[in-house]
């Protein structure tokens, strides 16, 4: 589970990377983390990941309560979560193999189970015939795929995955996605952030917008698995929601789960409006 | 930690020489010259101590006695110099004794020889060595005040000399080793340090995989104490070498050995095992210590 209560980050040089920001991720929830450039989303990676502290308020994850951890628990903590990144982040001087099984070397599992759970979690991925392969031998689909295999190796409560199509080919974005989704049908939590509208079209479930620090939407929506808003239609769309926030509504400081703000309803009544006649969205 | 595990990041230091083969080499020699710097300047110091301490040896008074003494009156001499203050060895000379060293200190026109085959014509001798070299004019001078002494030689000068020399070359060497060593320490921590650099990104994935600080500084440690150690050993094998060279080619001088106390020399037998301790020792903790400390600063995500 991961909560955020009341977060503020301000950056030495006295910028506001987020601003009050709550939000409550439940287990096994699947949620889409989507903003422009510069709006937070990495700020929220990295308070999550414990890289940053939070000027103020609390940060919940897996039970961690990241304001008080201490630095020595830092380690433990992080074995809890599995990470996904658009550069992927492979070791270069591992092979597949061990890329994956460096996670249960830090957790200092038995070799015979190593032995047993890596090949396993490789199957998973599509990747066994890669099984010995450098990551500088991979096609960058395949590097992400050793990235969740590897986030997923220590069976991990959540699973934080920052961009992780940014880097490859449009078509092999689904499959990642896909992957995601099949992982977290399994049980496990995935927070994904994404700049990529059409794949949050496409799978659906709960979409987070952050812009300008802040929490501007929060609402669960149907997957269509179908090519639905044009690109520039949506993103129109939630600028227009945006626009709207800031001019006439201000955001209630919760735990995220208010989705009845009045803005959200305008997002959602543009995007049925523009799709209904792409085959609808509920 | 389990065995597999200290086993496993015990590999992982060694397997990551090979992989950061470019790297290792450059941390390899770096330490390797270091080594060699410190540690020919401190033979070179050794050494030039012993040759100065074997001079010092060199600084006794040489007493002649009257040609024509007789063997009983001359045995008396040298119980009365036994007697005397400050006197704490008295060697006799005879005159065979004395042809023989001259003979062996003219290394030219030794032909002459062929043409003197009478040693009578020599004194008997003695030299006398005394307790404290300060005393030295005191002593010569009571030893001139016995009866049928010829001559009493010293050099009061030399030894004053000797000791200043040894101070200011103890100095000099003291200096010149721990500027060595600054040096190579920063030489040893900046190699050490590009190459954690440029495997920076490694370690923050390590980091956000929740390994602790210290299997992240493991690997690295052995990586260092391996490279650290064949430093060692190269430099011991380069030293053993030029040492050997060196010693032959001055042991060949004999001119040199007696002018300068080159016969004090150390043979590089009797300093083998310790240089080569003190080399593969220094190496290892250089190597093992500069590589974890450079990877610090990385740590921090």
């Amino acid at each position: 589970m991961v909560e955020l209560q009341n977060v503020s980050v301000t950056y030495a040089g006295g910028v506001d990377a987020l601003n009050n920001v709550s939000l409550k991720i439940n287990d096994g929830d699947f949620a889409f983390v989507v903003g422009s450039s510069g709006a937070g989303k990495s700020t929220m990676i990295k308070l999550l990941l414990k890289e940053i502290d939070a000027t103020s308020g609390v940060v919940t994850v897996n039970g961690y309560n990241l304001s008080k951890l201490k630095k020595r628990k830092i380690p433990e903590f992080r074995r809890t979560l599995g990470f996904v990144f658009q550069d992927f982040r492979l070791i270069p001087s591992m092979t597949v193999y061990e890329n994956i099984a460096f996670v249960l070397r830090v957790l200092d599992a038995p070799l015979k189970y190593i032995r047993k759970r890596v090949p396993y979690v490789i199957s998973l991925v599509g990747l066994h015939a890669k099984t010995n392969s450098y990551p500088d031998e991979l096609s960058g689909g395949e590097k992400q795929r050793v990235a969740i295999a590897r986030a997923l190796v220590n069976d991990p409560q959540l699973i934080i995955a920052d961009e992780p199509t940014g880097n490859i080919d449009p078509e092999l974005s689904y499959e990642i996605v896909e992957l995601l989704k099949g992982i977290n049908d399994q049980g496990t939590t995935i927070l994904m952030v994404t700049h990529e509208h059409d794949l949050v079209r496409h799978f659906g479930g709960r979409i987070i917008n952050i812009t300008g620090g802040e929490i501007v939407y929060d609402e669960v929506l149907t997957g269509t698995n179908a090519e639905l808003l044009p690109e520039v239609e949506l993103a129109q769309a939630m600028e227009n929601a945006e626009v709207q926030q800031s001019d006439e509504y201000s955001m209630p400081a919760g735990d995220g789960s208010d989705y009845g703000n009045p803005y959200v309803d305008d997002v959602i009544a543009a995007i049925t409006n523009t799709s209904n006649d792409n085959g609808g969205v509920e | 930690m389990k065995i597999s595990g200290i086993k496993y990041l015990a590999n992982q230091g060694v397997e990551n020489i090979w992989k950061n083969k470019m790297m290792a080499f450059a941390t390899f020699c770096v330490l390797l010259i270091s080594l060699l710097l410190v540690g020919c300047s401190a033979l070179f110091y050794i050494n030039m101590n012993s040759m100065i301490l074997g001079l010092g040896d060199q600084n006794e008074i040489a007493v002649y006695v009257d040609t024509d003494t007789p063997q009983e009156r001359v045995d008396e001499i040298g119980e009365q110099l036994r007697n005397l203050d400050n006197v704490s060895n008295v060697k006799y000379i005879s005159k065979e004794e004395a042809y023989n060293r001259m003979q062996n200190q003219i290394s030219q026109g030794k032909e002459i020889f062929n043409y003197i085959d009478d040693y009578q014509f020599m004194p008997d001798g003695f030299s006398v060595t005394v307790a404290d070299n300060d005393q030295i004019r005191a002593t010569v001078d009571a030893i001139k005040r016995i009866e049928n002494i010829q001559k009493a030689d010293s050099s009061p000068q030399v030894a004053e000399f000797l000791r200043e020399l040894r101070r200011v070359v103890t100095l000099i060497a003291g200096a010149v080793i721990i500027a060595l060593a600054a040096v190579s320490m920063i030489m040893i921590s900046n190699t050490t340090k590009a190459s954690v650099y440029a495997r920076r990104e490694e370690i923050q994935i390590m980091k956000y995989v929740g390994a602790t600080n210290a299997f992240i500084r493991t690997p690295f440690f052995v990586e260092g104490l391996v490279t650290g150690f064949f430093s060692g050993a190269g430099a011991f094998f380069i030293t053993w070498a030029v040492y050997r060279s060196v010693y032959n080619i001055l042991m060949e001088q004999g001119m040199l050995i007696n002018a300068f106390g080159a016969g004090s020399i150390i043979p590089f037998a009797d300093i083998r095992v310790i240089c080569g301790l003190v080399y593969l020792l220094v190496g290892a903790l250089a190597g093992a210590f500069g590589s974890t400390v450079s990877t610090r600063r990385h740590l921090d995500v």
